[in-house]
């Protein structure tokens, strides 16, 4: 190999230099390799399916307020529980005009405040301009291990 | 009628058409079912002054899609008199139960021998509305009937319902479907001829109406959007008992539908300042005919702002103050800041989606602010400066906030170029380093 | 066990010679090394082209892996694909990183294995006893540009959708098989989800698989024939084993590695400059946008079938798609046989006539299909023209009348694109 005198450290200067370069290179590499291998945190765009941010039992909390409607795949979820205690999950868009509505527990219905359109709790549009009902999500419940405070998983039907 | 076969002749003739008349669109069988018709289509009988009474026969093929026919009602059900003699004077009698209308002012009691009897309605519709016709006795037409029974030019029941073809008020084709209405009521209220000399509550009758609600918001999503709950001529005047709202009934007649608005206007000492002047509540601001889409233009005291035209300096119209003026010109500056700054962030998050960030969530809470904001533009109806603040800081805060992550995402996508550009350096390193180290070995080929 | 360790280097080196032993010994990496050892690279003014075959193997390497990251988190449906691209540039760590660097890397690689094509054609690489080197080639590039095809369906988009909508279409005028071939490769009568699944099973799973059984058989060859040496090289150092040459190992891969490190430079700076945009979903029923054209690597092939007539002749059976069609396959059978087709003085001065006028073809209908205006059409062209000019000047020895003709033609080419910029400049 070598027919040049040529002094150890020089080499091992060189050598050393590359060794630390392609390294670096490499660790550049893998670092972005092994963050994109890494889980995501749960998919907010066309999400199938998102775990709502309160439990089966903050509905309603234990200050009386019921949870404002979540992002479920860019769209506000509203999620309520009857007077005969079922959980149910609605996009809460009205079909009129796009207004958001609201839930009012003690009348037991949805109501848009911008043109005074009624929803009944399953969703169907029985007074005021609404031309359509609620869409409805399907609710299911993931148990956590404290009874009671399940978590709620909203998916599209 | 009165004779045993004749009353139950009379039966049978009522139990026999509706099994006949099945099918729809089926010009009515004649002779047989009843002879009030043989006459009444005979051309050659009428002529001159009394071709009124010819039944035309476009107005027999009419008469299929009559909603009474079609439930088995025939000539003598709405008009009496005897359906089974060819016999003039026996056919028309009194004593028949013949009724005669001899004047326009007739018309609304003639419909109302059935429509305002319980027990008649009854056997078409187990909770009927009878009040039609005392309700049309107390609108303007009814009014107007009342002063002076021959006038032809005021409605009633034939004009708007028709008389030989009325559909049922849900079919597409009739005059009072709610896409029909305003057309319906136009055929005279847009006729200058007819609406000459006419007034209401000692103010004249215009007869733009029409023309200027084709213009409104209304006019455009009931007949463009087809959305049958935007209101016409009746859901605002009433439909037996139209009448123009009281300039206190206006807000109600609004607040029908806009419930929230009208809630507010209600609390506010500018509704009572309204009706001590005369001023038609929401209608003053807003129009009463060619209501548009409000705009934020509407609000202050600049070109087009509508509370500028009371709340002037030196005009002391209607006692109008200047303090107003000044709340008048916060709010409408808290709109405008709070619009701008939600479009701001929309346009930051489409560049940022543009670059491929991430936006969804922001987009998300983005609507929050635009919520606040449709908020804020109803609350412009209480006339009350903190409420309004609160909400337009609350959405100004939210808008500001997501402007922000927008401008972050458009950053970090920056910072990844910066970042790749900095990674170039280690890469030429070893190119560099790989180039010295070739060099320092021997030259291959020797 | 050695006794104590008086210096570092000592210490060290024991273990990894016993590692080496230990492997050697069970899955024979001597054998594999003096292989490597032995083999020899020609030094020539045209050594650098060698350096082409492992660049195409790197940017597959590049290709194969970002490919598999991003198959962890892409969805293959109609209603997932383009919002699960979407999800990868935005919310994966590094997603829109790997997805620029995998969409950047498949135009790198095809362009390589152009120049891979073009520069082995000139060094006379495919003669005998190297002529299945040469056809397991082009099946590997025919193979790479399916795969190009097939990948750029998949984000399901505007662009992409229409892109396969058109090329499955000309799949389809091919005489008597033609329509069953394009519903095999369309899964179908149209562009539908079937399409997706099938070119997303080809690009996944069944084209890598052929590509790497073809580049196992193609290197295979290569490291059993050695490099070959072109014609003239040989000739003027009087028989081939005269030419001067350096090891593979670790002359050669340390080159190699400066041309891989180089590249890998290359495909970062163009992820971070010009990062792959995503476009608008895919949406059958909206009209295909005018200007619609597939990628640069099909460019040629589509500008000319633009310009072809309805019918030929106005014989209807004689589609002028078709003829296109035809005509590039039997462009490519021939490219295909170059190496059983050489037989001598004249057929090879034929092979390169055809071969100059193929690659002017390729350059002209590029640039043409690629921009809209003259000015620009002309800039490309005649940039892309001169670096094709500084490929061929490597070959040719001071001094020959090509070489004088190539300098003409040069100087040519750099007036009228110094006269096209400065028309464009100035409009």
């Amino acid at each position: 190999m070598g027919d040049e005198p040529e002094s150890p450290e020089r080499r091992t200067w060189l050598l050393g230099a590359l060794s630390g370069a392609v390294g670096t290179t490499l660790a550049a590499i893998v670092y972005p390799i092994v963050s994109f291998l890494w889980p995501r945190e749960s998919t907010e765009s066309g999400a199938m399916n998102v775990v709502a941010p309160f439990k089966a039992n903050q509905l309603p909390d234990s200050g009386g307020h019921w949870p404002p409607p979540f992002d479920f795949g860019g769209k506000p979820c509203l999620v309520i529980k009857t007077p005969g205690g079922e959980i149910r999950a609605f996009n809460a868009v009205c079909t009129h005009t796009d207004c958001t509505v609201q839930f009012q527990p003690d009348k037991g219905q949805f109501l848009c405040a911008c043109h005074n359109g009624i929803y009944d709790l399953n969703g169907f549009n029985v007074s005021g301009p609404p031309p359509r009902p609620l869409e409805t999500y399907k609710v299911d419940f993931r148990p956590t291990g404290t009874p009671g405070e399940e978590e709620i998983i909203v998916s599209r039907t | 009628m009165r004779t045993l076969p004749g009353i139950l002749l009379a039966i049978t003739l009522f139990a026999v058409p509706p099994a006949l008349v099945a099918a729809e669109g089926e010009p009515p069988p004649e002779e047989e079912e009843s002879k009030c018709i043989t006459c009444h289509t005979d051309t050659e009988l009428w002529e001159g002054e009394q071709l009124h009474l010819l039944v035309t026969e476009k107005q027999m093929a009419e008469l299929a899609e009559d909603v009474h026919w079609k439930k088995g009602l025939r000539c003598h059900d709405c008009h009496g008199g005897d359906p089974t003699s060819f016999r003039t004077g026996d056919a028309h009698a009194e004593e028949a139960g013949f009724r005669m209308m001899e004047a326009p002012g007739d018309v609304p009691d003639f419909c109302g021998h059935c429509h305002a009897d319980i027990a008649v309605m009854k056997r078409y519709n187990p909770s009927p509305r009878t009040d039609q016709v005392v309700e049309y006795w107390t609108s303007g037409h009814g009014q107007a009937m009342k002063k002076n029974p021959e006038d032809a030019d005021v409605a009633q029941c034939v004009s708007c319902h028709g008389h030989h073809g009325i559909r049922a008020v849900d079919d597409l084709k009739s005059p009072v479907f709610p896409t029909h209405l305003a057309e319906t009521c136009a055929k005279c209220h847009s006729d200058e001829s007819r609406m000459k000399g006419r007034e209401y509550n000692g103010k004249e009758l215009s007869h733009d109406q029409y023309e200027l609600w084709r213009k409104s918001v209304h006019a455009r999503m009931l007949l463009e959007k087809g959305d049958l709950s935007a209101p016409t001529c009746n859901d605002c005047h009433g439909n037996h008992g139209a009448v123009p709202p009281d300039v206190d009934s206006v807000a109600n007649a609004c607040g029908t539908c806009h419930v929230k608005v009208g809630e507010l206007f209600a609390g506010t000492k500018m509704r009572h300042r309204f009706e001590e002047v005369k001023l038609p509540g929401c209608a003053t601001c807003h129009n009463h005919h060619d209501i548009q889409h409000p705009t934020d233009e509407m609000l202050g005291m600049e070109a087009d702002g509508v509370c500028g035209r009371c709340h002037q300096e030196g005009d002391p119209k209607y006692g109008a103050t200047l303090t107003g003026a000044e709340a008048a010109r916060k709010m409408r500056r808290g709109l405008d800041d709070l619009d701008a700054m939600i479009e701001e962030a929309k346009r930051n998050l489409k560049k940022a989606e543009e670059l491929g960030m991430g936006v969804q969530k922001p987009r998300f809470e983005l609507k929050k602010a635009s919520d606040a904001l449709t908020n804020a533009r109803s609350l412009v109806h209480g006339f009350a400066l903190k409420p309004m603040e609160e909400v337009l800081d609350e959405g100004l805060q939210v808008a500001t906030v997501q402007n922000e992550t927008a401008l972050e995402r458009i950053g970090e996508y920056h910072f990844r170029r910066v970042w790749l550009a900095l990674s170039l350096v280690p890469i030429l390193l070893v190119v560099g380093l790989l180039l010295l180290y070739i060099r320092r070995r021997p030259i291959p080929g020797r | 066990m050695s006794p104590a360790p008086e210096n570092g280097p000592a210490e060290t080196a024991g273990w990894k010679q016993r590692l080496w032993a230990y492997l050697s010994d069970r899955v024979g990496l001597d054998a594999m090394l003096a292989l490597g050892v032995k083999k020899r690279v020609p030094i020539h003014r045209t050594t650098v082209f060698y350096f082409l075959g492992g660049m195409a193997l790197f940017l597959f390497i590049v290709q194969i892996v970002s490919g598999v990251l991003l198959s962890l988190y892409y969805k293959p449906s109609p209603d997932q694909a383009f919002e699960s691209v979407q999800a990868i540039m935005s919310e994966v760590k590094f997603g829109w990183l790997i997805r620029s660097v995998h969409s950047w890397g498949a135009n790198l690689v095809i362009g390589v294995l152009f120049l891979h094509l073009l520069t082995t054609y000139m060094m006379r690489a495919y003669r005998r006893p190297r002529e299945f080197t040469w056809v397991t080639g082009l099946l590997l590039l025919a193979l790479f540009m399916a795969l190009g095809f097939s990948g750029y369906l998949l984000p399901w988009n505007q662009l992409s959708y229409a892109a396969t909508n058109v090329g499955t279409k000309l799949v389809g005028v091919v005489p008597v098989v033609g329509e069953y071939l394009l519903k095999i490769a369309r899964g179908g009568e149209n562009v539908t989800g079937d399409t997706l699944s099938r070119f997303y099973a080809l690009h996944v799973a069944i084209f890598p698989l052929l590509a790497l059984a073809l580049m196992g058989a193609h290197l295979y060859l290569v490291q059993k024939q050695g490099m070959s040496v072109p014609p003239r090289v040989a000739e003027s150092h009087g028989g081939e084993d005269k030419v001067p040459s350096m090891s593979f190992v670790p002359d050669f891969l340390l080159r190699d590695a400066v041309g891989w490190y180089l590249a890998l430079g290359i495909l970062a700076a163009l992820a971070a400059l010009f990062p792959w945009e995503l476009g608008e979903k895919a949406d059958p029923f909206a009209s295909t946008e005018i200007g619609t054209k597939p990628e640069w690597y099909f460019l040629f092939m589509f500008q000319l079938l633009k310009q072809l007539p309805g019918t030929i002749m106005d014989l209807e059976w004689l589609e002028g798609e078709m003829v296109g069609v035809l005509f590039f396959g039997a462009v490519g059978s021939i490219v295909l046989l170059v190496p059983f087709l050489d037989r001598g003085d004249r057929s090879r001065r034929a092979l390169n006539f055809f071969a100059g006028v193929s690659v002017i073809f390729f350059i002209v209908m590029t640039a043409w299909g690629w921009f809209d205006e003259l000015p620009l059409q002309i800039i490309l062209g005649t940039s892309l023209l001169l670096a094709v000019l500084a490929l061929a000047d490597r070959f040719l020895q001071r001094g020959t009348p090509s070489r004088r003709a190539l300098g003409v033609a040069a100087v040519l080419t750099v007036l009228v694109l110094i006269a096209a910029i400065i028309r464009e400049l100035t409009r």
